[in-house]
């Protein structure tokens, strides 16, 4: 914290947190605390200095950010609730400022349009609420609202980006045997799509590892468990014999589904994006396809 | 050969097949069991053309009986190799994608081995393995074939989740000009047996749900294991291969979707892979028009359009440069323009470039906003488009054009984004000049006249007639 004589001197104040969710939620949790109006929330990878902006680390405080989510589901619902962790969720780097500004918001509109004296509202998800039309979420024309909408909708879209594009290999040895997804998304969406994977693959044992973001969901055939990993951390057993036959059965099956007089590369990039190719096993033979005009 | 040489071969046998969707569906994971459906079904990957992959879609073989023009399988064509799958080889190969979330599922379609009954029973079989062995909740489209015997066909639908009998021509005529061996009852038959089947399923399922009735333990009826083809039935034709107008193929597409409740009508335009004198000579694939088609059936499936509203016998044809919508929005200047704030949900879907999530957006904000041009613009509604249809706050968006038909219609024909838009193949115009043409061929191509590359001469045309 600057001294008194410091801070009058700056107009603004930015915080600025891990990176981690909690850490974003923490610093909202600080905003109100010290009745502050910060101009921006920013992890410290992401923070640029300006000129006349004081900046305050706020350090991640994980009670806080627990009394942060509780209020957001009781003042303003379930379905908010469940919105703002996806948003903090997310990669882009303004998601903490655009988080702050609606919660802000929403707060401030949350006297006449909460959901807390409903009955209903421990069980409800908010989609088809009556009630919750009015809710400051559904303000989406918002200048305030949406950025957020915009964030979380973002977040939806890598997820089902990594629920399309996840590739599972077979490794095993001989005491081990696990199937390893490696996933590069731009927000940290595992924990997010983890329930898809064990919903479909609950026999197999499975990681899905985001290099990305140094995080791995790990599904080892009865409990789920979300791990911080590096890279280096990772020990693995060889591929499996089969899983080659299948690879190259995989990218036979792609080479031989084209048809040439329909050729659109654009419209095939569009709707996978190129990010994902290094981890896509029937893009790895140098994009199988793509011609010169 | 192995595996992989006949997946190659029985996968490009399929890929004419254009449906390719997993959705329909909903079946939650069950621990213990390999797979879940969704609703919306998941694209897994994409082809060098865009088109998705969902599903592992291929043939269980590609020996067939029946001679149809326009098929790469037919019997007459000796360029083809000829394989199949044991049912066992494609079960384990489907299990093996799946649980490398490479696929959705299985799309299983066949060349007509010895005959129809032989062809579907070996599919069955297929899928018994899958569903009762591997205990497999993923999604799989089977293909009913024309000519199987019902019983079968219902058996197929009691494992697969969508069943489909491709219509392939949109006219009996036609059928019997190029599938001599397929007739319009054979296809049609299967189709109502299926939608039969599905309606009820779906009745005798709700029943069983309700409890209304209170059996003894003995007498209670056994609650049906899987529901009939749950995912519904599509069909496919072939767009281009013969002379029918896009009006009488909507008609039909509208009657299937009214009489069969087809959840898809897929259209596919017409490919030359074999050369036969009963099809067209050339080499166009009218995508174009198949866009067309497909731009008419969404509004037909999710717009509230009437098939008489998109189309009429006087104008057979759909509009090629502007969309069906637009086209429509343009012959009923009346009803426009609408206010954005007041008008209803079923209006607002009518309005060209607002589209179902740009009327629901819209649908939810104005609860509590007025809207205007700048919230419009947020919200994601192709704006440039609307505005000539739309009023909001009082004021009609789209000054500066006359209200009038012509007008209107010239801003929606030009080419969107001043044509950067859309795929690169179609922007080489043909004929255009390029700053290397003839290069190779004559040495200064500034000097030698460029009209007889253009404008080949007559004698060479006709030779090229002789040799097709």
């Amino acid at each position: 914290m600057s001294t008194h004589s410091a801070t009058d001197i700056f107009d603004e104040v930015a915080y600025i947190h891990d990176g981690s969710p909690e850490g974003m939620l923490t610093c909202i949790f600080e905003a109100y605390a010290r009745h502050e109006d910060p101009a921006e929330v920013v992890s410290a990878t992401s923070y640029q200095p300006q000129l006349l902006q004081r900046a305050v680390e706020v350090p991640t405080h994980p009670a806080h950010a627990a009394r942060v989510s509780a209020g957001i589901r009781q003042r303003l619902g379930a379905f908010t609730q469940r919105q703002v962790m996806k948003c903090t969720l997310s990669g882009r780097p303004d998601a903490g400022t655009v988080l702050y500004r609606f919660i802000r918001f929403a707060y401030d509109g949350a006297k006449r349009r909460d959901c807390a004296s409903c009955p209903y509202s421990a069980a409800c998800s908010g989609r088809s609420c009556q009630r919750s039309q009015m809710a400051p979420v559904n303000d989406i024309a918002h200048p305030r609202v949406k950025p957020f909408h915009d964030a979380v909708r973002s977040v939806d879209n890598e997820c089902e980006k990594i629920r399309q594009f996840a590739r599972f290999q077979h490794l095993k040895d001989e005491e081990r045997e696990v199937w390893f997804a490696r996933i590069n998304p731009k927000d940290a969406v595992v924990p997010l799509v983890l329930g898809h994977f064990i919903e479909r693959f609950s026999v197999q044992p499975f990681i899905l590892y985001d290099e990305v973001h140094g995080m791995a969901g790990i599904w080892d055939g009865k409990q789920r468990f979300l791990v911080d990993a590096e890279d280096d951390a990772l020990t693995l057993p060889e591929v499996c014999a089969s899983e080659v036959l299948m690879q190259d059965a995989w990218k036979a099956f792609y080479r031989s589904l084209s048809v040439t007089a329909r050729y659109n590369p654009e419209l095939r990039q569009r709707f996978m994006p190129k990010r994902f190719w290094k981890n896509l096993t029937e893009m790895q033979d140098g994009a199988p396809g793509l011609k010169a005009y | 050969m192995d595996i992989v040489q006949k997946l190659e071969i029985l996968s490009d046998a399929a890929k004419y097949d254009v449906a390719c969707t997993s959705s329909g569906v909903q079946r939650s994971g069950k621990r213990g069991q390999l797979g879940a459906a969704s609703n919306a079904g998941c694209c897994h990957s994409f082809t060098e053309d865009g088109r998705c992959i969902s599903l592992l879609k291929v043939l269980m073989t590609n020996v067939c009986v029946y001679d149809c023009a326009y098929c790469v399988n037919r019997k007459s064509n000796s360029d083809v190799v000829r394989t199949s799958f044991t049912p066992r080889e494609l079960a384990d190969l489907t299990i093996g994608f799946y649980r490398r979330n490479y696929i959705e599922g299985l799309f299983l379609s066949s060349g007509v081995i010895k005959d129809a009954d032989t062809t579907t029973e070996l599919m069955t079989a297929t899928l018994r393995i899958l569903r009762e062995e591997y205990g497999f909740r993923g999604y799989i489209h089977a293909k009913a074939v024309p000519g199987a015997a019902l019983e079968l066909i219902e058996q197929l639908g009691l494992l697969a989740d969508r069943l489909s009998v491709n219509l392939e021509l949109p006219s009996s005529e036609s059928l019997a000009l190029l599938c001599p061996d397929k007739t319009r009852q054979s296809v049609i038959a299967p189709m109502k047996l299926i939608s039969e089947s599905i309606s009820e399923s779906v009745e005798l399922r709700a029943l069983m749900r309700k409890r209304t009735t209170v059996y003894l333990s003995k007498g209670r009826p056994r609650r049906a294991a899987r529901a009939f083809a749950p995912a519904g039935q599509s069909t496919q034709m072939i767009i281009g291969a013969t002379p029918e107008t896009d009006w009488q193929i909507l008609g039909l597409a509208a009657s299937l979707y009214r009489t069969m409740r087809l959840k898809r009508v897929f259209f596919s335009a017409y490919l030359p892979v074999v050369r036969d004198a009963r099809l067209p000579q050339t080499d166009h694939v009218p995508l174009d028009r198949e866009h067309r088609l497909y731009q008419a059936d969404w509004l037909l499936r999710f717009y509230g359009f009437d098939v008489s509203e998109i189309i009429d016998a006087a104008h057979p044809h759909l509009c090629t440069d502007v969309d069906p919508k637009a086209n429509w929005a343009l012959n009923n200047l009346d009803l426009f323009p609408v206010d954005v704030n007041t008008c209803a949900y079923e209006m607002l879907l009518r309005v060209p470039g607002i589209g179902v999530r740009g009327a629901k957006l819209i649908m939810r904000a104005r609860r509590q906003t007025t809207l205007g041009e700048a919230e419009l613009r947020k919200l994601g509604v192709a704006y440039k488009r609307a505005r000539y249809f739309i009023t909001c706050k009082g004021r009609y968006m789209g000054q500066g054009v006359s209200f009038d038909q012509e007008s209107l219609h010239a801003r929606l024909a030009s080419p969107i984004d001043g044509g950067a838009h859309g795929r690169r193949a179609d922007k080489t115009i043909e004929g255009q000049m390029s700053l290397f043409d003839g290069v190779d061929a004559a040495g200064s191509p500034l000097l030698s006249a460029p009209a007889p590359q253009t404008h080949p001469a007559p004698e060479l045309r006709s030779k090229a007639g002789e040799v097709l």
